[in-house]
């Protein structure tokens, strides 16, 4: 077992009346690569902003652990490289702007972030596109600038909220290559996944979230004994047999904004549907 | 974190936000060329559009008629007038059915242009006055038209007729019409050209700079706030090392450059339009001493914090462009009626609180310096209650830039 990193202790998050993440624990530990698998809504994005301090806990803590002392997670976030679901570049900006602005606001000098950047950029083949507009940028190009910038200050944890998600396979395949060099640099990785034959390829250690709650965290062939299934995915399946939550959150929206909505929604009566003309 | 480190990552946050921003064509667009030729051309453009259009309405020959019992002969120097004025006119005998002012009559020909305008004359011999009665449509251009040149007509012929009558009694003319005349000079105004400008200036300035510092700031704050949460950008910016107050900081900073280079380019067209007009015989530079300039710069830099700090807040709570922009639309009356009302504010003997009002306070303090008063109280007052106001608006910012429903975004 490798050295503690982070420690997240009985979570509870919740967004309303709604138990995003309910009593949650899990331990990471340096250089594992963590595959986190669930459906839709089952708290996997709110575990990564967890993570990254983007959200507070109500209940439970997380923390990191530096020198053998637990420290607040403020305290570790020039250390975590995060690919959010949404790319977020800007369009006005280059690649290498893009990347060089959020290096410079972990405070990592340009020469170095330059050097990171060129290496991994080959490594994703988008080497020749970095001085250009992102604008102009495809779903790929723009996922693996955005990879490029978690990774150009050089964090000890990179977060990745499906990483593959819209890619070709060619550059599913590149990104998950790189997952791989990283893996054997040393690098600890979480990836958000929907998909179990990639995580497979990936991961070595699972954590499988239903509705918030964690249904599963261990190896490949530690789901496979436990289930005594065959393939992933039926273990998955038999682990996560309740029906996935409809809703992820509680409506933002307030009381009169909503009333409001309502009194220029026209109802349907389904029992005697009529086509509208 | 070191200061150091703090005021590098606010620079690097406003830095971006600004390049990111130019290098929009359509914002520059609005930001530069629109403001720095907006008030030359409402200056110039527009005199020689309304000149061009009244030239040619004033060289319409216009068809009139006069209604008339009496000889043609008696009111031949109007016809002459009438012809000097391009009015076609035909006289037709005035109907003593008919009352005076009723227009019926006529209202159809004039409704359909046939003829432009109608005069009705009488003459009453017993008092020796002439009755006149103009039928005219208001809301056509050449009836309209049509009234003025008659008008003109009538007063020129009554000039006329004055003169001959006063003449005609063995009168001294100049004596009855002109009683009261000016000396060498009409009026002895011991106000310098420098404090005319100022006190000029006193009204123009304030009400212009509250204005485009509310406007100008809302297509920036919205952009960088509610913009950068509907395109996705904020999450990743927000998984950075910095504490939201230091990016509210530099965001705050490159909205304020964005406006402050707005203003100067506004107020460059305005005073280069009006000195253009005025071709600089009477707003010269108005006469401002130092403290007054740096009080002046005070008041606009305070009330730049509250502005943009209020609509960065407002914007920021957005979840859209096009939430934020319904919001901060209607908001910009706040601004906009304290900095008409405070046009109407006497500021001799004005009462002490006017200076504690949001927004009303900062541009009575301009409009005092502007005339290069520094009146102590009016400025502790006005420093103290705008601080207060713009820490609060800072404060209400900061706040919004801790949700953490900040990371959520419609794409």
């Amino acid at each position: 077992m490798g050295q503690l990193l982070l420690s997240v202790k009985n979570v509870t998050k919740t967004f309303g009346t709604l138990n995003a993440l309910e009593n949650f624990s899990i331990d990471i530990e340096k250089g594992a690569v963590i595959g986190l698998v669930g459906s839709n809504g089952a708290g996997k994005t709110t575990l990564l902003r967890l993570l990254c301090g983007l959200y507070r806990p109500n209940i439970g803590n997380v923390v990191f652990i530096k020198d053998g002392n637990e420290k607040n997670i403020d305290k570790f976030r020039e250390a975590v490289g995060v690919l959010p679901e949404s790319t977020g570049l800007y369009h006005r900006l280059t690649a290498w702007e893009n990347i060089r602005y959020h290096s410079r606001l972990h405070g990592v000098k340009d020469s170095i972030s330059w050097e990171r950047t060129l290496r991994f950029s080959k490594a994703l083949s988008i080497s020749d596109d970095l001085m250009r507009h992102t604008r102009g940028f495809s779903r790929g190009m723009r996922q693996k600038t955005a990879l490029l910038r978690a990774l150009a200050h050089g964090p000890e944890i990179l977060l990745l909220d499906e990483p593959t998600a819209g890619l070709d396979v060619t550059s599913a395949r590149l990104v998950r290559k790189l997952v791989l060099q990283l893996k054997e640099e040393g690098g600890t990785v979480i990836y958000s996944t929907h998909n179990l034959s990639e995580a497979e390829k990936v991961c070595d250690r699972i954590i499988i979230l239903h509705n918030g709650q964690l249904r599963f965290d261990g190896s490949n062939e530690e789901l496979l004994l436990e289930t005594n299934t065959k393939s992933l995915e039926d273990a998955y399946v038999k682990l996560t047999s309740d029906d996935a939550r409809i809703k992820e959150k509680e409506e933002t929206e307030g009381w009169f904004a909503k009333k409001w909505r309502h009194l220029f929604t026209r109802k349907i009566n389904y029992d005697n549907f009529e086509e509208e003309e | 974190m070191s200061l150091k480190r703090k005021f590098r990552t606010i620079f690097t946050i406003s830095n971006k936000e600004l390049i990111d921003y130019v290098r929009d064509w359509r914002t520059l667009l609005a930001v530069v060329l629109v403001p720095l030729l907006m008030f030359p051309t409402i200056f110039f453009v527009l005199p020689l559009v309304m000149q061009s259009e009244l030239d040619e309405r004033q060289s319409l020959n216009l068809e009139v008629l006069i209604e008339t019992n009496e000889n043609l002969t008696q009111f031949e120097f109007l016809t002459i007038e009438f012809s000097e004025n391009l009015l076609n006119y035909s006289v037709i005998d005035l109907n003593p059915e008919i009352e005076f002012n009723d227009t019926s009559m006529m209202m159809n020909d004039i409704k359909s242009s046939k003829i432009s305008s109608v005069l009705r004359l009488s003459y009453d011999s017993n008092s020796s006055i002439w009755n006149y009665y103009i039928i005219y449509d208001s809301t056509q251009e050449s009836s309209g038209e049509a009234y003025l040149r008659i008008s003109k007509a009538l007063s020129q012929w009554e000039d006329n007729l004055t003169s001959e009558r006063i003449n005609d009694a063995g009168l001294n003319e100049e004596a009855i019409l002109n009683p009261l005349q000016p000396g060498e000079s009409i009026q002895g105004d011991i106000a310098t050209a420098a404090e005319q400008a100022g006190f000029v200036f006193s009204f123009i300035i304030p009400l212009f700079v509250s204005i485009w510092t509310a406007t100008s700031g809302v297509q920036p704050s919205i952009d960088i706030t509610a913009g950068e949460r509907e395109r996705g950008t904020l999450e990743s910016l927000l998984c950075v090392p910095c504490s939201r107050l230091e990016l509210l900081l530099g965001k705050w900073l490159a909205v304020t450059c964005i406006v402050a280079a707005s203003i100067i380019l506004q107020l460059a067209g305005l005073v280069f339009a009006i000195s253009f007009v005025m071709s600089g015989s009477f707003l010269q530079p108005p006469e401002l001493s130092i403290s007054s300039i740096v009080l002046f710069l005070v008041a606009v830099s305070v009330f730049g914090i509250m502005v943009v700090a209020l609509e960065m807040a407002l914007a920021m709570r957005s979840r859209s462009v096009k939430e934020a922009g319904s919001i901060l639309g209607p908001m910009m009356l706040f601004f906009f009626l304290p900095a008409i009302f405070a046009q109407f504010i006497n500021l001799e003997s004005i009462e002490l609180f006017w200076f504690a009002v949001p927004a009303v306070n900062v541009l009575l303090a301009m409009r005092e310096l502007l005339q290069n008063e520094i009146n102590f109280l009016h400025v502790f007052v006005w420093i103290f209650s705008s601080l207060i106001y713009a820490a609060a608006a800072s404060w209400y910012a900061s706040r919004q830039f801790l949700r953490e429903d900040l990371v959520e975004s419609l794409s």
